[in-house]
């Protein structure tokens, strides 16, 4: 290349710089209001919203922790996706090993079957289910949840997890049945184990998707002590006044768990889940 | 490992067995049961504890029974709630080992959507919230709610509540009583009295042209004459039914279809909103029902419309401002008031009916009630002597104006054929505010009316 | 080994558990939908066939349902086209560079783990005239829009507000496909088309462009989906309001199924946006299949 062309590229390269810093401020700005917010009193909320807190309000984060059960909702989702995203992992990789490796007719059709359940969205099957399980006693439950968040990010997992098994190669498995090795155990022990950045993959993407999941959880859970993050921050829109500044601490609860864990791992985290979506 | 993967494998069997077994048949009472059995021993299915129904099953000689509240008592901040949670915990107390009562809460959004979900859901909780109107209606028609003119005859209860019989307009359906109020909240004007001093206006206006006047001499002396949202419909709505009303635009007469949204009283009406809207802070269009308030007690805004239970959140928010907060009924209405009260209902099939009726006169009692007018203030429903001096000084103002008014009326959205039917309404007012003609906006009610109500 | 995994019982094993929930949480459950939409159907009552009447109002007489499917296709299209702008504007700057090129795309993509609901309330706040931008615009003197509450204009302000933040949250997924595509692309490529005297951006029109094509439409199918299914932002950012101008597809099944509880009316709503969903993927599955050839 010749220098004039290496003096421009600088100069766009520091314009791409600028451009690109000022996004990153857009997207880590908002997040920083909502803390600062969070640290505010009612009333100079209203009266100043961008001036200093006098005095950070740590109360607005025991409030929202434990009168707003923030604390709770939190076991709760770590209960209800933790439960979901083994059994997912569990079922997900046993059908997909099924239609992946072994030989049978309808093995082609199962897996469209699966595969039409990408394109259903929840809202088709909320008042049918809703209906059917609180006739079950199911809703108002973490069972009730866990078992639509399963079901709903099975299709995915049994693609890419498909896709994963078929990739691996035939003579491990062929060596293992001369071995004596019986179907069950060949799964356990060569095709899980030999996958494990698929089941990590989709691990992620069904952890994340349901983690965030408000729309179920809205409708099937009345009780306090057992809502799940998501729908906890709509409580402290009282009947007739809203507790802001505490509101903002719990934005912040909310989010953070995820922000740390992000931040430890987010090269995995993105790749993880942009793997996840090129196959999906 | 093993053991728990088959643990696991087991669950989901069940879990699947389960659905195969209600999957025909609709509704099979013994899967629940044994799903709850079946959980406790499997790590996966991490939910031991049984749904609200298993409340009711006395298992010690204690009759437990639920209640379904919208706030949530913990958390909350609203002074009216937080004497609920204490006469909650005075119940449990002095009823311990006999009865006892659990507390489902959700948000005042989700509220009757959690409650028919549970009474589709044959939970009915024994004892619940409600507001008199289309709301109580939808559980008194199919006999959710029971009948308790019985109970409040029984020994008197029904004589401790101010004005007998007459206490109960809102909750009687052919005679019969379904709901008990606990508490009549107002909508009246506040005012801040210096603003009003220092604009010159001496006199409270009567009538609409009076308040048009004290609104220009406000906005004269450099002051936003009134503060509402829009933000949160039901406000705005507010302002609007009491416009109505006083246009004589009669909601009966609508329901039946023998009036029409388009007749020239609901026109005069909305077109008296859209006068009076330009005295609004120029933010009402985005503010919360929070922030108009709010506008009203940082002093930015001189007149408030709100219900009662506002005085609560105005002191609590600056106390210093309860010597210069006045109170006075919305002019031009002929005498007639908005009041709304909160009301238990019981569920008609409550296995444990003393126990709700026992918790209900917890409500109604003198310690409650007394609560309710001192700190809380709101209107006592009972004949419950109180001490005024201890009541926030706004409560005295509300109580002339209800002591003065010469009939009540519920809230507008509330006091419609459904509760869409009064959301349609909200959002037309909102429409209307926004910008929409008269005529167009009151169209889109109209047209609701002919497509969900008059055809019915 | 072929009897092996010709193993029946095994198959049944691997795959019934799968299945049974599959076709009793999703499969049947999506006739139900379907049926009950052709059902006069409350809570408390039970579902009653009424046919067509359920769509005929929909389509006819409801005028919140013509807002909310001029409101869903509008988020279908401008979260396609300025995914598709926007990721691949970004994908094609942070490929570029090299120092920091990690910290910005971790940046980029965090919204789109965070939780909706949350960031919804959080620009919620951020476009309450008290609280956020408009107090930041009264410091120079401008009075700001009302974001959430304007009702001017075909698509009004608060579906442009509600879109962007949209943009801001799921662009760092289209984002990250580009940038995975494009990395996977020979570098001796480039090479050859710069000593052919190519520029930087002809080489992106005529040597990336192409290539990236098949991840266009995995990306398109990923943002039209989800686009329709659009829910959380909007719910916790307006809710609908005001005056239901604000709400799609999902809010108004909702709202419908779950503050007035016309189940048979919601399945409706439910039906047609499953229609919806499964045009949008036939649609793109037919171009994905096009541009297949060229990988």
């Amino acid at each position: 290349m010749s220098k004039t062309g290496k003096k421009k590229s600088k100069i766009s390269t520091k314009i791409i710089y600028v451009f690109l810093s000022l996004l990153a401020v857009i997207y880590l700005l908002p997040l920083v209001w909502v803390i600062y917010v969070s640290l505010k009193d009612d009333k100079t909320l209203f009266v100043s919203p961008w001036a200093l807190p006098e005095r950070p309000m740590i109360e607005n984060y025991t409030f929202a922790w434990t009168a707003g059960k923030l604390g709770t909702a939190t076991l709760n989702s770590a209960l209800v996706c933790g439960v979901t995203l083994i059994l997912c992992l569990l079922i997900g990789s046993m059908a997909a090993f099924a239609i992946g490796r072994m030989k049978w007719k309808l093995s082609g059709a199962v897996m469209t079957y699966f595969l039409t359940g990408m394109m259903i969205p929840v809202h088709c099957i909320l008042i049918p289910v809703f209906t059917r399980f609180s006739k079950m006693h199911l809703t108002n439950s973490q069972l009730g949840l866990i078992l639509p968040y399963l079901t709903l990010s099975l299709p995915i997992t049994i693609f890419i997890m498909t896709g994963f098994f078929q990739s691996l190669p035939n003579e491990l498995f062929e060596s293992a049945c001369i071995d004596g090795c019986s179907i069950y155990r060949s799964f356990t022990r060569i095709a899980l184990p030999l996958s494990k950045t698929g089941l990590f993959v989709t691990g992620l993407m069904t952890f994340v998707a349901n983690w965030n999941e408000l729309l179920l959880a809205m409708v099937f859970i009345s009780d306090d002590t057992k809502k799940t993050l998501p729908v906890s921050l709509s409580k402290f829109v009282g009947p007739y006044n809203t507790n802001y500044s505490q509101m903002f601490a719990a934005i912040v609860i909310a989010i953070i768990p995820t922000i740390i864990v992000y931040c430890m791992f987010s090269n995995q985290i993105v790749e993880g889940l942009t793997q996840g979506a090129v196959k999906g | 490992m093993k053991k728990k993967v088959l643990s696991v494998l087991l669950s989901t069997a069940m879990v699947a067995s389960m659905l195969v077994g209600c999957g025909g048949s609709g509704d099979t009472p013994a899967a629940p049961a044994a799903d709850n059995g079946g959980s406790q021993d499997t790590a996966s299915a991490g939910d031991a504890e049984a749904p609200a129904a298993d409340n009711s099953g006395s298992s010690e000689g204690v009759e437990e029974i639920t209640w379904m509240f919208w706030d949530d008592l913990n958390a909350t901040e609203d002074l009216i709630s937080i004497g609920y949670r204490e006469t909650v915990e005075r119940f449990n107390k002095d009823y311990e080992g006999k009865y006892h009562v659990n507390v489902v809460t959700t948000n005042l959004e989700e509220y009757y959507a959690k409650l028919n979900a549970l009474v589709a859901a044959g939970e009915t909780p024994d004892c619940f919230i409600v507001s008199p109107g289309p709301n109580l209606d939808v559980y008194v028609d199919p006999g959710v709610a029971a009948d308790l003119t019985d109970y409040l005859k029984a020994d008197g209860w029904l004589d401790t509540f101010n004005g007998g019989e007459g206490a109960f307009s809102q909750q009687t359906y052919d005679g019969k009583i379904y709901a008990v109020p606990l508490n009549i909240a107002a909508a009246c004007v506040f005012y801040n009295t210096e603003m009003f001093e220092k604009a010159g206006i001496t006199t409270m206006p009567t009538d609409w042209q009076g308040m048009l006047d004290a609104c220009e001499k406000l906005q004269a002396a450099g002051y936003t004459p009134l503060t509402i949202s829009a933000g949160t419909a039901w406000c705005l709505s507010m302002l609007a039914g009491y416009l109505c009303d006083s246009e004589g635009v009669d909601l009966a007469a609508l329901d039946s279809g023998s009036a029409s949204w388009l007749d020239a009283n609901v026109v005069s009406a909305t077109n008296k909103l859209v006068e009076i809207s330009k005295y609004f802070q120029p933010t009402a269009a985005g503010d919360t029902n929070d922030v108009a308030t709010a506008n009203f007690y940082n002093e930015e805004a001189a007149m408030l419309i709100q219900g009662s239970w506002a005085i609560a959140q105005i002191n609590g928010a600056n106390p210093d401002f309860e010597s210069k907060c006045g109170v006075f009924a919305f002019p031009g209405t002929d005498g007639r008031v908005i009041a709304k009260s909160d009301s238990l209902a019981m569920s008609a099939n409550t296995a444990h009916p003393d126990a709700v009726i026992a918790f209900m006169k917890y409500f109604t009692d003198d310690t409650a009630q007394k609560y309710t007018a001192e700190v809380g203030g709101k209107i006592p429903v009972t004949t419950v002597e109180y001490d005024a001096s201890k009541a926030p000084a706004q409560l005295a103002y509300v109580m002339d104006v209800f002591g003065n008014a010469k009939s009540t009326f519920g809230f507008y959205n509330e006091s419609m054929a459904t509760t869409e039917a009064g959301a349609c309404f909200d959002d037309a007012m909102v429409a209307i505010y926004l910008g929409t003609p008269v005529e167009e906006g009151l169209a889109t009610i109209e047209d609701f009316y002919k497509n969900n109500v008059w055809n019915k | 080994m072929d009897k092996l995994l010709r193993d029946k019982k095994a198959i049944v094993v691997f795959v019934a558990p799968a299945f049974l929930l599959f076709t009793f949480v999703l499969f049947i459950p999506i006739c139900q939908s379907v049926y009950y939409s052709f059902c006069d159907y409350n809570a408390l009552t039970k579902p009653e066939f009424i046919g067509l009447g359920n769509y005929k109002q929909l389509f006819t007489i409801d005028r919140t349902m013509k807002i909310a499917l001029k409101n869903s296709m509008f988020f279908l299209i401008f979260s396609v086209v300025t995914q598709l702008i926007a990721g691949l504007i970004l994908a094609a700057l942070l490929t570029n560079i090299k120092k920091g090129r990690d910290f910005f795309k971790n940046v980029y993509y965090l919204p789109c783990v965070l939780s909706s609901a949350a960031l919804g309330l959080l620009w919620m706040f951020v476009f309450t005239p008290k609280l956020g931008i408009n107090q930041i615009l009264a410091q120079f003197g401008i009075e700001g829009p009302l974001w959430l509450m304007d009702t001017k204009g075909f698509i009004i302000l608060p579906m442009w507000v509600i879109a962007s933040v949209s943009l801001w949250q799921y662009v760092g997924q289209s984002m990250m496909l580009y940038m995975a595509q494009i990395s996977g692309i020979s570098s001796s490529l480039y090479e050859a088309s710069y000593i052919d005297g190519c520029t930087k951006a002809q080489a992106f029109r005529y040597i990336t462009l192409p290539l990236i094509r098949p991840m266009v439409a995995t990306a398109m199918s990923l943002n039209a989906i989800g686009s329709l299914k659009f829910f959380d932002l909007i719910f916790n950012m307006t809710e609908g309001g005001p005056n239901h101008m604000t709400d799609v597809l999902a809010t108004h099944l909702y709202q419908q199924g779950f503050k007035y509880f016309k189940y048979g009316y919601a399945s409706a709503i439910g039906t047609v946006l499953l229609v919806m969903c499964l045009i949008v993927t036939f649609i793109i599955n037919k171009f994905v299949k096009v541009e297949n050839y060229e990988m």
